[in-house]
């Protein structure tokens, strides 16, 4: 049985993660790569052994043994392809954030239904190991009924891209970067009632993207959560997550920075710390999209899962812009 | 050297056993009375300090002469009771925090110990943590820059007793655990919270007769955004009996203070495992800078109007969540 061909668009830093995921995959064409600057798309195609590379992404639409695409371009250029993708028939795996508008995000898991081509979204934290065992948990009644949480998301500003910068681009820091914590969230507590948050452009200059972000999340139960996201650590700051789920009958904390089975320090780099040693959260999140593409399931994190961790996020834009506390479900566009 | 003579008014408040424990180690200071409406808690207390002199009646216990100050650690909501007639005898006063359970209490008291001309300290025992004042040493040396926002945790154990009793307490956990971050904030920036915004509820133990958990977002005037995460959350075998946080955001520098956040587990002899603390005492600093203000005729590092201001946030937090809209201060 021949494997399925896949195009990776977008040769950025996420970009590289997914393409070594695909090659782990044994029977797995990767057939080319994509990228506006034709440098990163060479590099690309050199580092993993890819035949065709192309600075214009409808190349490998219309190439017919291209069955999967996988979008890893900026966020604000995610729904005109994957709409476009899935015009073509193409299986379409794209990167969180789904797009930045709820209304894109209907239009891509409309043209996904009408060309009845699987689509996920890369929420990651749905394969984190820590954090799929701190649901299992959960879930397994260890800590009686989930209640409260806190969840922390923080780096230093992310100067690599000139489009995290730009709010109509990138969405701001609760957009881009806590979309995880919430989308995870949402997985546990259920869905998400009301947002309060707070938040602005507190030290970036240059900047018309939030840097930082807090929210109050108020789930459908009762339950309630706080996110905070951050990029306003000093400059070489070790990125850090925390979690922290309080139940009726205990409580579990999830830290990236607390004691790990393994940490190697090298010379002036950050030390590399493994909490686990099975398959990476990428490789698993990968093989999950192609396994639901060879086998016609559907996956885990639906268009629809991704809209709903979206209109959140959203939510807690708009709470900050005007001040009050904003309901769900969310009319209009707030980016 | 001259001693300051001690009275504690109640020992409702758990802490009243830790300053009677300070008072009875610090050369400059002595405890010579305790009151208690409490007649069994007041000879448990008189035989573990060995104090001699109790009083059922607090205004006995006032009208004597050789008393210098006085200890508040009742429930809260008897704190303007105890704090006015202590300034009309003419006593300096510690109060246990919360200042009191309303703001016109809280404002009665301040008035009255400006008329007496004595001392008040509200017991913002974090202020005199030598983790949270090296952070305070820090930030004035600009060591963060700017502050541009900080994020706080409170989280304890449930304390029994009074404590979910609105009519005693004013309130649950967030009368309990508002205060002392707030106070950090405050103490920090130099600023005063100009809006507070709250979701409070009772999450963990349903059969309390108050919230156990809220979370408050601030908003200082200079800008600054501050938050609180205050609750009984902490179950009964966490290692500790919970937490003062605090990750201050600046334009130079991010600094986290975990202020009880021991390096040391402990298991011992069968019990399950324990943070061993072996921190600083902040109640032994918080009363020896008070005994200095007494005699120096100077000023507490809390005081009362820093009392106020605090609990301002709590009152307006439960504000907030009742109608669901951020509140702007002052109240009044």
């Amino acid at each position: 049985m021949g494997g399925l061909g896949v195009a990776v668009i977008g040769c950025g830093f996420i970009s590289g993660v997914h393409l070594r995921a695909w090659k782990k995959i044994p029977d797995v064409k990767l057939l080319a790569v994509v990228d506006v600057i034709e440098g990163k798309a060479k590099k690309a195609a050199q580092d993993f052994d890819v035949p065709h590379r192309f600075t214009d992404y409808h190349k490998v639409l219309d190439m017919k043994d291209v069955e999967i695409v996988d979008i890893c371009t900026p966020t604000y250029t995610h729904a005109e392809i994957a709409i476009a993708a899935a015009k073509n028939g193409k299986h379409v795996l794209v990167e969180k954030p789904i797009a930045l508008k709820l209304r894109e995000a209907d239009e891509m898991i409309e043209a996904a239904r009408k060309a009845g081509v699987k689509f996920m979204v890369a929420h990651c934290l749905r394969w984190w190991p820590e954090y799929v065992e701190a649901k299992q948990l959960v879930e397994n009644g260890a800590i009686g009924e989930p209640r409260i949480a806190r969840a922390y998301r923080h780096s230093s500003f992310p100067e690599w891209t000139f489009w995290h910068k730009d709010r109509r681009l990138s969405g701001g820091v609760f957009v881009d970067m806590s979309i995880h914590d919430v989308d995870y969230l949402r997985w546990v507590l259920g869905e998400v009632e009301e947002v309060y948050a707070r938040g602005g452009v507190l030290k970036t200059p240059d900047s018309t993207s939030h840097d930082y972000t807090h929210a109050i999340l108020k789930f459908r139960d009762g339950a309630i959560a706080y996110v905070e996201g951050s990029w306003i650590q000093p400059v070489g700051f070790p990125f850090s997550t925390y979690l922290e789920i309080v139940g009726t009958k205990g409580m579990l904390t999830v830290d990236s920075q607390s004691p790990a089975s393994l940490r190697i320090y090298k010379p002036n780099m950050p030390p590399a710390i493994y909490t686990h040693f099975e398959e990476d959260a990428y490789d698993k999140e990968i093989r999950h999209f192609y396994e639901c593409v060879s086998e016609d399931r559907e996956p885990a994190v639906t268009g629809e899962e991704a809209r709903k961790t979206l209109e959140v996020v959203l939510a807690a834009v708009k709470s900050v812009d005007s001040g009050r506390p904003v309901r769900l479900p969310l009319e209009g566009e707030v980016i | 050297m001259k001693k300051i003579r001690f009275a504690i008014l109640s020992f409702a408040h758990v802490h009243a056993w830790s300053y009677a424990r300070v008072l009875r180690q610090l050369t400059e200071a002595e405890l010579v009375a305790i009151y208690d409406d409490d007649l069994e808690r007041l000879k448990r207390a008189a035989e573990l300090y060995g104090v001699k002199d109790t009083y059922a009646d607090y205004r006995q216990l006032l009208k004597r002469n050789d008393v210098d100050a006085v200890i508040i650690a009742s429930e809260n909501a008897k704190h303007a009771e105890l704090t006015i007639a202590s300034a009309e005898a003419g006593k300096h006063i510690i109060v246990e925090k919360p200042l009191a359970t309303t703001l016109e209490d809280a404002e009665r008291m301040l008035k009255a110990v400006e008329k007496a001309g004595v001392k008040l300290q509200q017991a913002f025992v974090m202020r005199y943590h030598d983790a949270t004042v090296a952070v305070k040493r820090m930030l004035d040396d600009g060591a963060a820059g700017k502050i541009l926002a900080i994020t706080t945790t409170n989280h304890g154990k449930f304390p029994g007793l009074w404590f979910d009793d609105p009519k005693l307490a004013g309130g649950g956990a967030v009368m309990d655990h508002t205060v002392h971050t707030t106070d950090l904030m405050r103490w920090y920036t130099g600023d005063e919270v100009e809006e507070v915004y709250a979701s409070i509820g009772r999450n963990i133990r349903s059969v309390l007769r108050s919230e156990d958990c809220a979370l408050i977002s601030l908003k200082f005037r200079s800008g600054v955004i501050g938050s609180v995460d205050c609750s009984w959350s902490r179950h009964d075998s966490w290692p500790i009996w919970g937490d003062v946080y605090l990750a201050v955001f600046g334009t130079e520098g991010y600094i986290v203070v975990d202020a009880f956040r021991s390096c040391i587990n402990l298991v011992s002899n069968g019990r399950p495992l324990t943070w061993h603390y072996f921190g600083p005492d902040a109640d032994t600093n918080m009363i020896k800078d008070f005994v200095r203000a007494v005699l120096e005729d100077g000023q507490p590092r809390a005081t009362g109007l820093d009392g106020y201001k605090a609990l301002e946030v709590a009152i307006a937090a439960y504000e907030s969540d009742r109608k669901n809209v951020p509140v702007k201060l002052p109240l009044r």
